[in-house]
């Protein structure tokens, strides 16, 4: 599994974007299943990886930081089953300390390794490094256990400072030092400040960048498994933990927000022995993501998670999605902040906010840019706000 | 296990023993105290500083350990048992006034005008100024008053000098150039105290070879996959259900999951545009 962290879905070349910012994902294309209709379950790392790798929602154990002992990892389940797991990420938040290491043979989070002073990760080249050593003695054995590698790149997260030889890929009219890179991180990023329509639209070129430099880790990544010939017996899902703004909604960066910009996620599944792409238009969740390891594992499903398979296709159960998180509007979180949730169905978005006790609800259909808030005209308010409602209480402590 | 192993354990706590006796002819008996944390490398430590004076044929200093207020049940069960069993008087250190303004529920706020002058002073002693702090591992003013303050409270009452440590030079990078011995001078939080560590050469891997070589006792939560102990809400396991000694210690950081790592985690988040 291949998480990029802050990616958003509309800049990959297959979901339209018509900049050529992933090229070589795009070129992935005709051996994948690309899902057009996935859902994060959180717009932040934090919310939105108990739904990746547990399968369960963000709250459902309180408000803890750390990843709740009660939680099962599917790293847990794979090795209770002889299957390798190993984990290649730079993410603070999904660290040792965090909890995030239970159910790893191999566990690396850098945590032990040097970062620069501006770009606080390792990145993209140094985790496939990583990858590359593991993998070169793993496979060295021939008789090697089935593995479950799971790689997270940094690369697109802000603070924005894309190396040169990707910036120019994108526009090489920008001329910026990575000290300027990193002032418009503090002065305009941090602030939140979109006062200046040709700043965020600086900032996004920046992005684009970074997601351009990024797509180019996963190429050298797919080259890896080849090298020590892996990838032929292969199955690769690729997906984002959320988004990121770019003032759809008066904001920046990745806040308790749940619009599409952060909540809409790329997802794709790359099988070495297709030779058609195919689409796919099931609402589906990021939740759903552990028990399809388990389906391609041939194991059984788990009852502790929450979601359902993907695959095969045609048997997944048509339903709604869910997503919660802490409702900050800041770049800190505040203990007085409180959860903001939605739920989908279809087409309609109902989202509520327990600050203000507020609520929007969207036709994404009509309405992509979640502009034209319909909960004071739809006949459809009613049902919505039952059932957000029930998944709310559901899953609360 | 192999010939080696059992070579190289013998060196190692002879030295060990070396620096015990080194401490007793340095420290009055009654001037010294052991901490005991119930974990792999504070049992260890005990075990060899028993056996010096066994040896010598002189009283075993007194052993305290500190209840931070969210231990492992498992920890206070090993301490009660093991004490117990190798007839040791130990002493528990607590900042009781702290738990009574808590009612002892990890999370619960405690406002600061609850607690004694004593607390209230130390409070004052590290600047902090906010009207309430909650009662969790990781509050940096609660850290004080359950641990720092417990501890100088007692060097204080009893006079002690010397105070036994299980550290190792391979937790941290930090500790490379660490000396058995180290003086604290009488500072703003603490007063003046001599720190020695016995197995300070020891690996994380001499400490199993160590515990299973002599059948040493130790808390089952090593056995189901922890690899360090500390408060309960900052320890987490490293490999679930694979017991510690069999997991990757040359690899893997010890205390991957503690306090350790939180700062170098917070700074990171910083940088990244969160907190």
């Amino acid at each position: 599994m291949l998480t990029i962290d802050t990616l958003r879905k509309d800049v990959l070349g297959c979901y339209g974007n018509k900049n050529n910012l992933t090229p070589f994902l795009d070129s992935l294309q005709p051996k994948c299943i690309k899902f057009t209709n996935a859902q994060s379950t959180g717009p932040y790392t934090q919310a939105s990886f108990p739904g990746i790798l547990t399968s369960s929602y963000y709250l459902e154990y309180g408000r803890q930081k750390k990843c709740s002992p009660k939680r099962t990892l599917v790293s847990e389940v794979l090795k209770k089953s002889g299957i390798t797991t190993a984990a290649f990420h730079s993410n603070p938040y999904l660290c040792g300390y965090f909890g995030w290491n239970r159910g790893w043979d191999i566990f690396y989070d850098s945590m032990q390794d040097e970062v620069s002073d501006k770009i606080p990760y390792i990145k993209g080249d140094g985790i496939n490094h990583k990858v590359d050593q593991w993998l070169s003695s793993y496979s060295k054995n021939n008789n090697y256990s089935p593995f479950f590698l799971w790689t997270h790149y940094m690369d697109v997260h802000e603070p924005y400072i894309p190396t040169r030889e990707y910036l120019n890929k994108v526009d090489p009219s920008i001329n910026l030092s990575e000290d300027e890179m990193l002032n418009l991180f503090k002065e305009v990023i941090l602030k939140r400040d979109v006062s200046d329509k040709k700043t965020v639209k600086l900032l996004k070129k920046l992005y684009d960048a970074g997601v351009r430099e990024t797509d180019n880790y996963v190429k050298e990544f797919f080259k890896i498994l080849e090298k020590y010939g892996v990838l032929k017996d292969s199955v690769v899902i690729i997906t984002n933990d959320h988004g990121d703004e770019f003032d759809e909604h008066n904001g920046l960066s990745h806040d308790g927000k749940m619009y599409s910009e952060l909540i809409s996620s790329p997802l794709i599944i790359y099988f070495n022995d297709r030779t058609q792409g195919k689409t796919c238009d099931n609402l589906v969740s990021n939740i759903d993501i552990s028990p399809t390891i388990l389906y391609l594992f041939g194991l059984e499903p788990l009852g502790a998670f929450k979601g359902h398979s993907f695959l095969p296709l045609e048997k997944y159960p048509q339903k709604g999605v869910f997503g919660e998180a802490i409702n900050k509007t800041s770049n800190q979180e505040k203990e007085t902040d409180k959860p903001i949730y939605f739920y989908q169905e279809n087409d309609l978005k109902i989202i509520y906010r327990e600050a203000d006790q507020s609520w929007e609800m969207y036709n994404l259909n009509e309405d992509p840019q979640e502009l034209n808030n319909l909960i004071n005209i739809s006949d459809k308010s009613k049902d919505m706000k039952k059932k957000i409602m029930s998944q709310i209480k559901q899953i609360t402590i | 296990m192999s010939k080696e192993t059992k070579e190289r354990n013998v060196e190692l706590i002879e030295k060990s023993k070396e620096v015990v006796r080194e401490t007793f002819k340095k420290y009055e008996l009654a001037k010294c105290a052991i901490t005991w944390t119930g974990g792999k490398d504070s049992t260890t430590n005990l075990w060899i500083v028993r056996q010096v004076c066994v040896e010598e044929n002189i009283p075993l200093p007194q052993v305290i350990t500190i209840d931070e207020g969210d231990a492992f049940p498992e920890i206070t069960d090993f301490l009660v048992t093991i004490s117990k069993k190798w007839h040791i008087d130990l002493k528990w250190l607590c900042n009781f006034d702290m738990l009574k303004c808590c009612q002892s529920h990890l999370g619960n706020d405690i406002q600061v005008k609850d607690l004694d002058e004593r607390n209230q002073a130390e409070l004052k002693r590290i600047e902090f100024e906010f009207k309430s702090f909650p009662f969790e591992a990781e509050s940096y003013a609660g850290n004080h008053l359950m641990k720092t303050v417990v501890l100088n409270k007692f060097l204080e009452q009893s006079k002690t000098e010397l105070l036994f440590m299980a550290l190792r030079r391979d937790e941290q990078a930090a500790r490379k150039e660490d000396e058995y011995f180290t003086h604290h001078e009488a500072g703003y939080l603490m007063p003046e105290h001599t720190r020695v560590s016995p197995i300070l050469h020891f690996t994380e891997r001499d400490i199993w070879d160590n515990t299973h070589l002599h059948n040493l006792p130790y808390c089952p939560l090593y056995k189901i996959g922890y690899r360090s102990l500390g408060a309960r809400s900052s320890s987490n396991p490293g490999v679930v259900s694979v017991p510690a000694w069999e997991q990757d210690l040359e690899n893997v950081p010890e205390r991957a999951g503690r306090r350790q790592d939180k700062e170098k985690a917070m700074e990171r988040l910083r940088k990244l545009g969160y907190m």
